[in-house]
């Protein structure tokens, strides 16, 4: 099938199209140069068009989304909505079913959705659950910062292990890049104790947050990964946190970026995920105050480094983590149910719900925060937009979101009115900031940067050969002021015009009007079957003996991929 | 002011759900609107006109000036009266699940015995229901922990287990008895129970006010004694008569106040302290 939209106003920023009026041509799937002229039209005339969007950091599938949605029912019943011919009836807030996930992103324009925490031991569910998700890609990545034989290989700094382990538990749980959550920290709440600072180390274990990154890092790069680390640093949301998050980014700076054509489309080496729970400063709450300017300037110094924010919303969410001992010291605070995860030799899980109110100091700090870092980062190539969903706001308010950063005076006038406690100007800079995002911006941070970060190579941009994933919105953007209507630009991206998923018409006019099976994005290694085979012959004797399950029954086989798009890394 | 009056024609096995027939919506309905639409049943939808004969008199500006009146066995009828907030409904009969629920304003009248999670999670208003209620009668949804926040709710009959599970504000009135975990989990708001309960009232309460006039099974170990009160005033309300005061739920650091009829729970007390004649003078004054 053939199509054309024709007259729209395109942002596509990895191809440097700035608003142009021209047409994007669309044909089997695929973004073409040219169409026929029995091409069918859709006219988009001054309506905005960008590739579909990109989340490149989001909890969406697995088993703590599981855990979240049985025992808070009571979000469940928020946003329930009818069946319709098309979709399936909806529910849930901040952790909707899985269809209803698929419907939401794909309402808001986007196409392809990072999974940002598997335990390789839960990646089966993980993927039935991404099964289950319609119109959006989902590339998860598995969990590596505390497990043991990843914290042994770093102890020893054996980065050929853990180069070939990496490939090994890739292909085993079908995962797509190395995760790191809290470093030997969720490792050290398996005895009840926690780490402080990056070079902390792991009871037991003899070896420091610092040197399981750096090993990481090393062996990411070894292989030539489309994706560099992607790291919730220690300390999260703990006052005082910014040394710890820039001793983090810092020690990665001698670790070159792989030569190899699979890591070539990322400028990174680190991806640091919602940077606004890690810019803190003070030595508690009472004394706590926004560190995000001494974030955004290393990352401003330093282009080895990306983030997503993890922007606070202003909802009552679900928040949900490996990082588990973060989860009891937010459960000591709020007192609200609390529901604790150990996964074995893996990592571990915490939830609890969290209320975000603009009438309490600490998350009014925290929703500056996030705004400060995508005001004050330089270059949007470097920073995300993300909610940490459902961490800090469910991923339905991106469009609220973008809105606050196009409109210094929308942002103004709820610090002035009192919309917001005044921690926001007290204790932050934001007041004073009076940068706007233009359509280009919000087009790189949410759909052309976030794909360059992960290194896709066929999204993200309108570039002729890549999968036709489009999102078009309903604003001219020649006869409209962002700055003046942030409500006209949260309704416009919160309904696309049209979103096209490879091709095909997802939602017309903000509605579901069909649906598609997605794909599970996951990388191939390729050409250390010997050393995978090696690996996991040496760490049988121990698996055998301390996993709950079987080796043949912990692999993702392929009919758990039924839709897979593998991305081939010649890694040798 | 309008009258809407549904007398019911048959009876469904399975639930009928009444949560979009609430004042809020219906108030500029007529008879020919009520004809044409069509009422969920399970995973269905059929004409309203199926079950119920409605008549409509009168003209209504707002849900303030409707009375909807429903005569019949409405025990499959799920959601009467929920998210309402202003307006008149009386039942005469039974009702189903969720009556009241959520409503924010206006009068709920029930004539005969509720099914479960009456007024839960009410925020103001008043519920009355003339028979008994089920468990989780002002109560939270499964999982929330903000139960009832405001308004009244008055049951003449006996309530079900966990009855203001979760209270968060307003008032419950039990006249008959209550079983067991009345106000567990409340933080605010009162409960009073004319009659006996069965165990464990205020379980993790933090906070809030439970009076019990009858007797009282068992208690929690969480609840500490603190002594005879006589007309204790809670929350600007005096209860006459001599009480057993307690404060708890002490295993979640609770500040609750439970009082109960010291007389009747007398067996409780280590020492009785002889009834004096201000004593003997309410009890009279009550008895009356
Ligand atoms: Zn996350």
């Amino acid at each position: 099938m053939e199509y054309i939209l024709k007259n729209g106003i395109v942002y596509d920023p990895a191809n440097e199209v700035n608003g142009e009026k021209m047409d994007i041509c669309f044909k089997d799937g695929k973004i073409v140069e040219d169409v026929s002229a029995d091409a069918e039209v859709l006219d988009v005339t001054d309506k905005i068009v960008m590739p579909a969007g990109v989340d490149p950091h989001a909890h969406v599938a697995g088993p703590k989304l599981v855990v979240g949605r049985l025992y808070r029912p009571e979000d469940e019943r928020r946003g329930v909505a009818q069946k319709t011919k098309v979709t399936r009836a909806e529910a849930g807030f901040s952790i909707p079913s899985c269809p209803t996930t698929g419907y939401r992103y794909s309402r808001m324009g986007y196409g392809t959705v990072c999974e940002a925490a598997m335990p390789p031991l839960e990646a089966k569910h993980t993927h039935e659950e991404i099964n289950t998700i319609p119109n959006i890609d989902i590339n998860p990545l598995p969990l590596f910062g505390n497990n043991w034989f990843v914290m042994e290989y770093a102890r020893e700094n054996r980065i050929d292990d853990l180069a070939a382990f990496i490939a090994a538990m890739l292909r085993v749980s079908k995962g797509y890049g190395v995760k790191i959550v809290n470093p030997c920290g969720s490792e050290a709440w398996g005895w009840g104790m926690n780490v402080h600072g990056y070079d902390d180390k792991a009871p037991y274990f003899d070896v420091t947050s610092r040197e399981v990154v750096r090993a990481l890092a090393k062996a990411n790069e070894q292989l030539g990964l489309p994706h560099s680390i992607h790291i919730h640093p220690n300390d999260l949301g703990h006052p005082g946190n910014v040394p710890t998050t820039i001793a983090t980014l810092d020690s990665i700076k001698d670790i070159a970026k792989s030569t190899k054509a699979s890591a070539g489309v990322r400028d990174q080496t680190i991806h640091c995920t919602h940077a606004q729970f890690h810019s803190y400063t003070g030595n508690s709450w009472k004394d706590a105050a926004s560190g995000a300017e001494e974030v955004a300037d290393f990352i401003n110094k330093n282009p080895y480094v990306t983030c997503d924010v993890g922007q606070v919303t202003f909802d009552e969410t679900t928040t949900m983590t490996a990082d588990a001992p973060m989860e009891y010291d937010l459960f000591k605070i709020s007192g609200l149910k609390w529901a604790n995860k150990d996964i074995e030799c893996e990592t571990a899980a915490g939830i609890i719900p969290c209320i975000y109110s603009p009438k309490t100091p600490v998350s009014t700090l925290q929703w500056a925060i996030g705004l400060e870092l995508f005001l004050h980062i330089e270059n949007p190539w470097q920073v995300c937009l993300t909610t940490d969903h459902p961490n800090a706001g469910p991923f339905i308010r991106y469009p609220k979101i973008i809105s606050w950063l196009m409109s210094a005076e929308k942002r103004m006038s709820m610090i002035d009115n009192g919309e917001v406690h005044k921690w926001a100007s007290k204790r932050t800079g934001l007041a004073g900031l009076e940068r706007e995002y233009d359509f280009y911006e919000i087009a790189t941070i949410s759909r052309a940067a976030p794909a360059r970060i992960h290194g896709f190579q066929d999204r993200g941009a309108l570039t002729p050969g890549y999968n036709a994933d489009i999102a078009v919105y309903d604003i001219n953007p020649n006869d409209f002021d962002p700055s003046k209507d942030p409500e006209g630009v949260e309704k416009a991206f919160s309904n696309a015009y049209y979103t096209i998923k490879d091709g095909q018409i997802v939602v017309k006019d903000g509605d579901i009007v069909s649906t598609k099976q997605s794909h599970t994005i996951w990388t191939n290694v390729i050409g250390y079957e010997e050393e995978e085979k090696q690996i996991i012959d040496s760490i049988m004797p121990f698996f055998t003996q301390y996993y709950s399950v079987k080796w043949e029954n912990y692999q993702v086989h392929d009919h758990y991929v039924p839709n897979p798009t593998r991305v081939d890394v010649e890694a040798k | 002011m309008k009258t809407i009056t549904f007398d019911q024609k048959k009876t469904s096995s399975i639930a009928l759900e009444f949560d979009e027939l609430i004042t809020d919506n219906i108030y500029s309905w007529t008879e020919e609107d009520f004809a044409a639409y069509k009422v969920p049943v399970g995973n269905s939808r059929f004409p309203i006109t199926d079950y119920f004969d409605i008549t409509v008199e009168g003209e209504a500006e707002s849900p303030a000036e409707v009375k909807m009146i429903l005569n019949g066995d409405c025990n499959r009828v799920k959601y009467i009266g929920c998210k309402m907030s202003a307006g008149e409904v009386v039942v005469n009969g039974d009702a189903d699940l969720h009556v009241g629920a959520e409503m924010s304003g206006g009068v709920v009248t029930v004539f005969g015995n509720v099914a479960a999670h009456a007024g839960r999670e009410m925020k103001g208003g008043k519920l009355e229901i003339m028979g008994n209620t089920k468990e989780f009668c002002g109560a939270s949804y499964i999982g929330e922990w903000r139960g009832m926040s405001g308004g009244e709710i008055i049951i003449h009959g006996n309530a079900g287990k966990q009855c203001g599970e979760c209270l968060v504000g307003g008032k419950i009135h039990v006249l008959g008895d209550c079983d067991i975990l009345a106000g567990i989990h409340m933080t605010k708001g009162t409960i009073e129970i004319d009659g006996n309960v069965n165990r464990w009232p205020g379980g993790q309460m933090k906070n809030g006010n439970i009076v019990i006039h009858g007797k009282v099974g068992r208690l929690l170990e969480g609840f500490v004694e603190q002594g005879i009160v006589t007309d204790p005033e809670l929350d600007g309300i005096v209860y006459p008569g001599r009480y057993i005061e307690y404060k708890g739920d002490i295993a979640l650091n609770g500040k609750g106040t439970l009082i109960i009829d010291a007389e009747k729970n007398r067996d409780r007390l280590s020492t009785w302290i002889e009834e004096d004649d201000e004593y003997n003078a309410i009890r009279e004054y009550r008895a009356q």
